[in-house]
């Protein structure tokens, strides 16, 4: 949904006033401007484009009104060169805009919290699970998947209540509206469309009910683990395609029910932290495959290195679905890893990637990142994509890219 | 039989050395103690090719020592400013650390292993920001040395086998006139790993209190110079502030 343009001014007013009668001890604010250069060595049959740039200025803001209550708001503004940023002046909320906004309401909460309860009410950003790379009991969690293997997180507009100790947390989530996950443009290299077929995307059809899920988490003096439930909607899409008027071919995206049964530990053994993670999917949506998913991974800290591998599977118990768009199936069955290494107090390089066990996908990223001074950092980074067309990562084996990025955070 | 009578008067001596040592870090601790205790720090962390990189961060603690709980919150640089850690200490074993970062929205628990590990780059590792309950350790008597013209017991601890630490060893000199510590040596496997100075000592609410720390990683040969502001004790706080659960209400 978008809101008026004169909502816009609305909740800039609401941010400055925040920023302004808030000034003191009890108020917090950070953001950042940061600008990324993305440079792609080969054209894809439906974008011929071999570079873009893009900026984003994100701003969040933070108040303590009382020892019980606190207040958080915060705003994504952007552009870009290749349109996958819309040119509206318009502000966002549901996210559910085909392209990522130009202004968005990234959080905007109140949190209330006495002894052992905490009730967040607002749009907020909800992380489940304790895997690293693939969490699949982060029901409440949509993706930017914009640019499929570069995706960060969504919020969502919900009520979050957690009550518990230090060992013990229940945690009950109630969403009323539906925000999907950001899918590739249809008309970008991210989609994988075949050259000289025309598509029409028609509006996509948004599950009209909210999504409930809980959670209970247990803290031991050894080990951490969590049962979580879900039920809701998959934010991830299944497409419908008709061909009404030849050639044009019509595609919508539609949301199946989804309900989930989760697990996740962490468990120090020998030297390493162990962490594994599953989640069993039904729906009662009749084109929607019923599956699990699960992730078991090594953790470990040595010295100026991390190193985190793993493995991560999946289990069709149904197979349903014909066409989708699930990257984080797209990752299963597949050996995943990440490490780092800090060379010195403004300099760290990373490492991150997936091969798939038959060999037909991989994609790693490396990424060597500098801080320059008290408010600036460079990184530079390259992904390689190689693999199959009929792999999740291998269709995407045109995509390879550099990035270089400048950010000034304050 | 003399024999046996020297021995077991040396063995006698040995153990009334280790109840002395054992005493004066008790009593440096209770000297120590507060309900709860706030400071604004600020860091210089200077590599060992003299680049010097800037951090603060905010500190709570309630209670002292085994039984106290701690947030520690970066506000400085911009970049990792929300970054918190939680230290749960514990009077029988190893403190329990999660860190949360905002910018992933996860918290991420310290696993013993990695606590050796450099906690954000400063020369402080996980380990370092954990109280050492005096229960932990098994200590001895090393002798007397003066440090800036303050004559200290210098004194010798490991960790009990309960306790699991990176260091092996360390020795800490501690104030004959006012029982606080001054210095720290941090030993793995007899060498020494880190240096920990404690200086500007001043009296705060009654409480003996470096007002500077300075920590020396002679591995890398970096240091990072901490210095202690705004510090007041006995602060009202609450125990529900200091959970996994409030780490993540982070400002």
């Amino acid at each position: 949904m978008r809101v008026l343009a004169h909502r816009v001014l609305g909740a800039g007013c609401w941010v400055l006033g925040f920023a302004a009668a808030a000034f003191g001890q009890d108020f917090t604010q950070r953001g950042f401007l940061e600008t990324d250069f993305v440079g792609y060595p080969q054209s894809a049959p439906n974008d011929s484009g071999l570079a873009l740039g893009e900026a984003l200025f994100q701003y969040e803001a933070f108040y303590k009104l009382s020892a019980n209550w606190q207040l958080a708001g915060g705003i994504d503004a952007r552009t870009d060169t290749h349109q996958q940023v819309d040119r509206l002046w318009e502000l966002s909320w549901e996210d559910r805009e085909r392209r990522r906004p130009s202004f968005e309401v990234r959080q905007l909460n109140a949190t209330y919290a006495k002894k052992k309860l905490t009730v967040v009410l607002g749009k907020q950003f909800i992380r489940w699970g304790k895997a690293d790379i693939l969490t699949p009991t982060d029901r409440f969690a949509p993706r930017d998947y914009l640019t499929v293997v570069d995706s960060d997180f969504l919020a969502i507009t919900a009520v979050r209540a957690t009550y518990g100790g230090q060992s013990n947390t229940i945690d009950v989530v109630w969403a009323p509206l539906f925000t999907p996950s950001r899918v590739p443009l249809l008309d970008q290299r991210w989609s994988n469309v075949p050259a000289g077929i025309a598509l029409a995307e028609l509006p996509p059809s948004f599950p009209g009910g909210s999504q409930f899920g809980a959670r209970w988490n247990h803290i031991g003096s050894v080990a951490e683990y969590s049962l979580s439930f879900y039920d809701g909607f998959n934010n991830l899409p299944l497409f419908n395609f008709a061909e009404p008027q030849p050639p044009i071919v019509e595609v919508q995206r539609y949301y199946p029910q989804m309900r989930m049964y989760g697990g996740d530990a962490a468990i120090p053994w020998k030297g390493v932290t162990v962490k594994a993670e599953a989640a069993y999917f039904t729906s009662t949506t009749k084109t929607e495959d019923e599956y699990a998913l699960y992730v078991v991974q090594l953790e470990r800290q040595a010295g100026e290195w991390f190193f985190i591998g793993g493995y991560a599977g999946q289990v069709v118990t149904e197979h349903r679905s014909v066409f989708d768009f699930a990257p984080d199936r797209g990752l299963t069955s597949a050996v995943l890893g990440r490490a780092g290494y800090t060379i010195d107090t403004n300099r760290s390089v990373a490492m991150e990637m997936a091969l798939r066990q038959n060999g037909k996908g991989e994609w790693a990223t490396l990424e060597y990142s500098q801080a320059l001074g008290g408010h600036w950092r460079a990184t530079a980074s390259f992904t390689l994509i190689r693999g199959d067309q009929s792999d999740f990562l291998g269709q995407y084996r045109r995509n390879s890219h550099g990035v270089l990025a400048l950010r000034y955070s304050f | 039989m003399n024999r046996r009578v020297v021995g077991l008067a040396l063995a006698a001596l040995s153990v009334a050395a280790a109840e002395d040592a054992r005493q004066i870090v008790a009593e440096s601790q209770r000297r120590g103690r507060a309900d709860s205790q706030r400071y604004e720090g600020s860091l210089e962390v200077v590599s060992a090719n003299n680049k010097v990189s800037k951090k603060h961060w905010q500190s709570d603690r309630l209670g002292s020592y085994g039984n106290s709980k701690a947030i520690i919150r970066f506000t400085e640089p911009a970049e990792v400013k929300g970054v918190a850690l939680l230290v749960v200490n514990h009077p029988e074993r190893s403190s329990d650390q999660w860190m949360w970062t905002p910018a992933i929205g996860r918290d991420r628990r310290i696993a013993q292993q990695d606590r050796s590990t450099r906690f954000f780059g400063t020369d402080f590792s996980f380990e370092d920001l954990e109280e050492r309950d005096v229960d932990q350790f098994d200590y001895s008597m090393q002798g007397e040395e003066s440090i800036d013209g303050a004559l200290c017991w210098r004194i010798e601890s490991r960790p009990k086998q309960s306790k699991s630490s990176q260091y092996t060893s360390s020795r800490v000199w501690i104030r004959k006139d006012n029982y606080v510590p001054v210095q720290y040596e941090n030993y793995a496997k007899d060498k020494l790993v880190r240096r920990l100075v404690e200086r500007d000592i001043e009296n705060i609410q009654g409480i003996w209190t470096a007002r500077l720390l300075e920590m020396t990683d002679l591995g890398r040969k970096s240091r990072t110079i901490l210095k202690l502001e705004n510090v007041k004790y006995n602060v009202p706080m609450q125990a529900d502030d200091f959970t996994v659960q409030a780490l993540r209400r982070a400002m």
